[in-house]
């Protein structure tokens, strides 16, 4: 792998700790999910976090796994969810952006992780999360007359209007909407 | 076709196009998902559809007689299908492998799944399962093939047949 020689990996306390310690309140929720640091941050302060994630000697966050969003319907919020690796440290970073569901904007870290570029493309069409400063967000995955962002749960499936889950099993009460 | 189209073909004659026609079917395999996996499974010596006169060496849809579109077909993918189908000379055949080439199968409330391969391409043999087994493929191709054995040429040949039927489903 990179150049750097490899370390210990920064333990999920140190990494809330030193996150806290820089961007204080926009850090609004640091937790420890199953050995992984799971940061929730501010959409303004963001990219600052994810540049600093990556540049930093002790981070060196060197790698994007992936990034897509979570619909959380009842809060009205999407959060837009972004895993880090550490490829010489071996440590992961989830950090996570919550956004109105109604107005979701979120900065892009395409031009910091060109890997990022299409999961937001994707992020985009199936969630709705509209990527400022992505430089080509066009439909990736879906058709080109494709409407609404199927992944939302409000994302009315046609089949299912027109025919109840035949799943449930016998006996089980079916969900009246 | 000159003269197979304008008089009508004597039983003989047409006997012998439709038994050289009905064991030499180059295949094209449209392989999506793990139906292909099967697909394969039926080319190898255990299973073995050479002995049928099905040859998977098509070296595109140009050459090829038959298409096997085995998997998921997403709207996004159908318009590379119905393009891979227009380019396949007549007589042509498609044989569509799987649930989900079937009628979208376990996928049959997703916003992004084709419900049905049958809905832009017309399918002469259908094999249901998920994934079927290589037996159920072969079952399959000896259906087409008497399907073919039995088949009026003009007919095949005059390009209606060539067109899907309008959808039914509702």
């Amino acid at each position: 792998m990179g150049s750097s020689p490899a370390r210990p990996p920064l333990p999920v306390p140190e990494i809330s700790e030193r996150l806290r310690a820089q961007f204080g309140d926009d850090v609004t929720e640091a937790v420890d999910r199953d050995g992984h640091a799971e940061v929730t941050v501010a959409s303004q302060r963001y990219r600052e976090v994810v540049q600093m994630l990556r540049d930093d000697e002790d981070f060196a966050m060197d790698f994007l796994e992936f990034l897509t969003a979570v619909d959380h319907q009842d809060r009205g919020e999407l959060e837009v969810v972004a895993h880090l690796f550490s490829t010489s440290c071996n440590h992961h970073v989830r950090l996570k952006v919550r956004i109105p569901r109604d107005d979701a904007r979120c900065p892009t870290i395409s031009d910091l992780y060109a890997g990022a570029n299409w999961h937001e493309r994707e992020t985009w069409e199936l969630f709705g999360v509209v990527f400022e400063g992505h430089p080509h967000l066009v439909k990736l995955v879906l058709p080109e007359p494709f409407e609404g962002y199927p992944l939302r749960k409000d994302f009315v499936l046609m089949s299912r209007e027109a025919k109840p889950w035949p799943g449930a099993v016998e006996g089980e009460e079916i969900e009246e909407e | 076709m000159g003269v197979i189209d304008k008089v009508p073909v004597p039983q003989p004659m047409k006997f012998i196009l439709n038994w050289g026609r009905r064991y030499s079917l180059w295949v094209m395999n449209f392989g999506l998902a793990c139906c292909a996996i099967e697909f394969i499974a039926v080319s190898d010596p255990k299973h073995d559809f050479i002995r049928f006169g099905v040859i998977p060496f098509a070296h595109g849809p140009r050459q090829a007689d038959l298409l096997v579109v085995a998997g998921t077909v997403t709207d996004k993918m159908a318009p590379a299908l119905k393009r891979v189908y227009d380019q396949m000379p007549d007589p042509k055949y498609v044989i569509s492998f799987g649930s989900c080439s079937n009628c979208g199968g376990p996928y049959w409330d997703s916003y992004s799944v084709t419900k049905g391969v049958d809905q832009f391409v017309p399918v002469d043999v259908y094999v249901p399962g998920c994934p079927p087994r290589p037996e159920a493929l072969l079952h399959g191709i000896v259906r087409l093939q008497e399907k073919i054995a039995g088949e009026d040429i003009r007919e095949k040949w005059s390009g209606k047949l060539t067109r899907p039927a309008a959808p039914t489903r509702t």
